[in-house]
């Protein structure tokens, strides 16, 4: 009970702290949105007019305390750019996101795991190497090629052209893979160049240690070693790494891969809106993925809990 | 054996994935022959009319909703043609007093914001309203120039507080279908802007049922309804009960002998729309617009300057590959607008000082540098050399263009752009810092790059020439709206097919915030612009348009200009005759089937 209100304490204060730093950034270093939103030949009273329509002329704090009743009563206003309430956008945009986002996380995720695995077990052969080495090619290259690359290579006439270049208009399964497979075949070649080393650097720091070369000398064999003590006892970082991924997955989505494959999701509003300067979506972003983060630490301590019974 | 070697593995790859469903996948991108599918390069803003500041939002308000005017669709140049509106209007000898009726059983669509989800008849009293939604501060609207201080009592309605009870003297509905403006002085533009997304009629319910989410649920009496709409794209379902009017080669100005390759003779008497559904996409990115289009996805599509090299065969004439050829038409066409960099006048390093003599030094130090200007090479780089390059202030799309007009301000002359510098003065260590605005961006810096090293041949030190660059559009338009920024580059598409759009630019009392960006103010020429500002068209005022465009150049207030050139690009299948100009977007509606898919779906 006491480390659940410690860390709705701490929590509550990691959501003030990031809000407020945000929203000081946003206020003072943002984009000023007064002037997209005035019309031609403007008069210096209608500039007056946007500021006031845009409570830039409410004082700091007033402004800050405004936003921290918009998020805690979840009433997050309307976009200043389209209109639209932001809860609404969220509602349409984030599931687009989550759908999009999932499968390469997932498949990146494990597949980093098992190539970890192998190059860690085979440290110093050539397989090892081999996947190293594609690793850090995978690294080197920008996502933006990969992109551009897999929708010539796959969407169209120049290659394969298997899957639609862009666009989501998922109805059924399988609509979704025709939609979702270029963008997480995307997605996952640019991931598992960097899941592949992490994952590989802690099962080789799990290899090296005394509990492994005592199963060893039992006799245990390669899979028992890999699977029930090198990667059971890996869980804590693997976890950790997992779970913080999350929010970036909710959230933010992937800019690139939403605006080149034209799918709606929240990365593309997000992004639109720091530049524009649009502080209603900001502020929701901001404070969500906060929250977010906040409720992932908490079921993080738990996760470490179940995997690790020497953590209290 | 290659091809072979290299698609088995990547086969085998996404048949792990599960993800390959090829024969449903081609049916996506198959083309359904009563859909048309267009790409745009940027995004509308808000499809609230009052808020459809941007081209892209125009191209779909115009579509949605209806306004009073519209162009005819092949007629150029550019003539007015009813569109909402039964006639031209009727103007008094004074050009003060205009009426308009509207067409009879025109219906707003059927929405919730009805009772019982009815759509009403449109009336004369909504389009008062939605003009009178310009002057009201909650609407956050962003028309209101178009009309202010333009018609009697309009300024004072807003200055009352925006109650909509109160009726306005110049602003009336006469009956349900006569509408009739007043104007403070002679507007001969006013009808222009009776054709622009800004004018189109909204009913007062969907904008109370709505509030600010109007901007996404359109309720217009257009020829097409919403269906979706996001970031990615929109799609556009046919209004059955839109009004018939069947199309007419003739009124809309057909030139069979540069038009009949467009194939559109068999549309000919039909009702418009002609399309049930348009998808409209919005991709910023050129690969991926290109990729799109060329994969089939698209029936539409604005070349990418980065394409051209794939799309061209030849530059002059322009010629198109002819594996493009034999699937797509092809049109180049001239932005209306042009692209201008100005100097801040009201910066006494390079504009107006009150000293007399450092004021004409600093005249010398502009035209210098506009003779520095190398134009040929700023279109060859940037503009694949196919842009159209001309001296001043209207563009070569305006009527009042004046193809003859000297040339000379256009000109790379670096010897006399040294003699300049040398006969006022002006030595390496004495010229001022030059600092030039612009967002941040790849294409922005190499222009900057170019600038400065045209400079440099004239002996202006690379140092002494510094970026000024804004993360955002919106922060560079805040400093050069506050006179913040020395050399500012503007993009101006003209709102109208009327030079008085872009000689309003230099208008002193336009000065920013205004949209003079340059804060110029001649005397002479402002006088000749109100003067001007009265007339209707005829060659007295397009002389004295000409005269301000001679004011501006001599007296080196901007390095203008080049209107950039469109490759459009769109299927065989598809007859129309897309247009970007004037903000565009009313083509939509004749958009058609092409003869053989037409013939296919009339046997279906």
């Amino acid at each position: 009970m006491r480390i659940i209100l410690h860390n709705i304490i701490h929590g509550l204060l990691l959501i003030l702290g990031v809000t407020l730093i945000s929203f000081l950034l946003m206020v003072w270093f943002g984009p000023d949105q007064t002037y997209t939103l005035i019309g031609k030949n403007a008069t210096a009273s209608q500039i007056m007019e946007v500021r006031h329509e845009l409570n830039y002329d409410q004082p700091f704090m007033r402004r800050y305390l405004d936003y921290l009743v918009e998020l805690f009563t979840l009433d997050l206003g309307a976009s200043n750019s389209s209109g639209e309430q932001v809860n609404s956008i969220l509602r349409r945009t984030l599931p687009v996101s989550l759908a999009l986002m999932l499968p390469g996380f997932i498949i990146g995720n494990l597949l980093g795991i098992v190539l970890g695995l192998i190059a860690a077990f085979r440290k110093g052969t050539w397989s090892d190497r081999l996947i190293t080495g594609l690793s850090v090619t995978g690294m080197s290259i920008s996502f933006l090629i990969i992109i551009i690359g897999l929708q010539v290579l796959l969407s169209t006439p120049y290659g394969l052209n298997l899957f639609p270049v862009r666009g989501w208009q998922v109805e059924d399964l399988s609509s979704y893979l025709a939609y979702v497979t270029v963008p997480t075949l995307s997605l996952i070649l640019v991931t598992l160049g960097y899941n592949t080393r992490f994952y590989r650097a802690v099962f080789i720091e799990e290899s090296s240690r005394e509990h492994i070369r005592t199963a060893r000398a039992f006799g245990a064999s390669p899979a028992t070693l890999m699977w029930r003590h090198v990667l059971k006892n890996s869980l804590v970082p693997i976890t950790t790494r997992i779970m913080f991924s999350i929010p970036l997955v909710v959230i933010s989505g992937s800019l690139l891969i939403e605006s080149y494959f034209g799918i709606p999701g929240i990365g593309k509003v997000s992004f639109d809106a720091i530049t524009s300067g649009d502080q209603p979506i900001l502020k929701a972003v901001v404070g969500l993925t906060a929250v977010i983060f906040v409720l992932i630490q908490i079921a993080t301590d738990f996760i470490y809990r179940l995997v690790d019974p020497r953590i209290s | 054996m290659k091809n072979l070697s290299f698609r088995v593995p990547l086969l085998v790859l996404l048949l792990a994935l599960g993800a390959c469903n090829g024969g449903d996948q081609s049916t996506s991108t198959e083309i359904s022959h009563s859909v048309y599918r267009h790409s745009m390069d940027g995004a509308p803003n808000n499809l609230d009319p009052a808020r459809s500041s941007n081209i892209y939002a125009n191209f779909l308000v115009v579509n949605l909703y209806d306004t009073l005017y519209r162009y005819k669709y092949l007629a150029r140049p550019y003539q007015l043609e009813p569109n909402l509106a039964e006639n031209l209007p009727e103007i008094s000898a004074d050009g003060l007093t205009y009426t308009i009726r509207i067409k009879p059983d025109v219906y707003f669509i059927d929405d919730l914001a009805f009772p019982e989800s009815k759509g009403r008849l449109v009336s004369a009293q909504d389009f008062v309203y939605s003009i009178k939604r310009h002057f009201d501060p909650q609407t956050r609207a962003q028309g209101a120039w178009l009309w202010q201080n333009r018609i009697v009592g309009l300024d004072d309605w807003k200055a009352n507080g925006s109650d909509y009870k109160q009726e306005i003297t110049g602003l009336r509905a006469l009956d349900g279908r006569t509408i009739q403006i007043q104007l403070i002085s002679p507007y001969p533009q006013l009808v222009h802007t009776l054709t622009q997304g800004f004018s189109a009629i909204v009913p007062r319910e969907a904008v109370e049922y709505y509030g600010r989410e109007l901007a996404i649920h359109p309720v217009g009496s257009g020829p097409y309804r919403l269906l979706s709409f996001n970031t990615a794209g929109a799609v556009m379902v046919r209004n059955s009960d839109f009004r018939q009017e069947p199309f007419s080669l003739e009124n809309e100005g057909y030139d069979p002998a540069s038009q009949s390759r467009y194939g559109l003779e068999h549309l000919e008497g039909l009702t418009p729309p002609f399309m049930d559904r348009i998808e409209v996409e919005f991709i910023g990115e050129d690969a991926a617009r290109w990729n799109a289009f060329i994969a089939g996805e698209l029936d539409f599509v604005k070349a990418p300057v980065s394409q051209f090299d794939q799309v061209l065969e030849s530059r002059n004439p322009l010629v198109l590959k002819p594996e493009l050829a034999e699937n797509f038409h092809f049109q180049a066409t001239l932005e209306s607008g042009f692209v201008h960099t100005d100097f801040n006048m009201d910066d006494p390093r390079i504009g107006y000082h009150p000293n007399p003599e450092t004021n004409a030094r600093n005249k010398a130090l502009r035209c210098a540098i506009s003779k520095a200007f190398d134009w040929e090479k700023r279109n060859e780089i940037f503009y694949y050399g196919i842009g159209q390059v001309f001296p001043g202030i209207i563009p070569p799309v305006a009527p009042e263009f004046n193809p003859d007009q000297d040339r000379t301000s256009i000109i790379r002359d670096l010897k006399a752009a040294r003699e300049l510098l040398k006969s006022h003065g002006w030595t390496a260590d004495k010229l001022p810092d030059l600092e030039i605005g612009f967002t941040s961006s790849v294409t922005e810096r190499q222009m900057f790059e170019q600038f400065r090293s045209f400079m440099a041949d004239i002996g202006y030190p690379r140092g002494k020439i510094h970026p000024l660059t804004f993360a955002s559009y919106g922060d560079y338009a805040q400093a050069y709206l506050n006179r913040e920024v020395m050399l500012m580059t503007i993009g101006w598409t003209m709102d109208y097919p009327d030079a008085e759009n872009t000689i309003q630019l230099f208008y002193g009392p336009n000065a920013t915030p205004g949209s003079n960006t340059a804060n110029y103010n001649n005397e002479e020429f402002n006088r000749l612009f109100r003067d001007s500002s009265t007339m209707l068209a005829s060659p007295a005022r397009t002389e004295m348009y000409r005269k301000m465009n001679q004011i501006v150049i001599e007296d080196c207030v901007t390095i203008s200009g080049i209107s950039r050139k469109m490759i459009l690009l769109w299927n065989r299948d598809i007859a129309m005759l897309p247009d970007r100009s004037f903000l565009g977007g009313h083509f939509f509606r004749f958009a058609g089937p092409g003869k053989a898919n037409f013939k296919n779906r009339q046997e279906e």
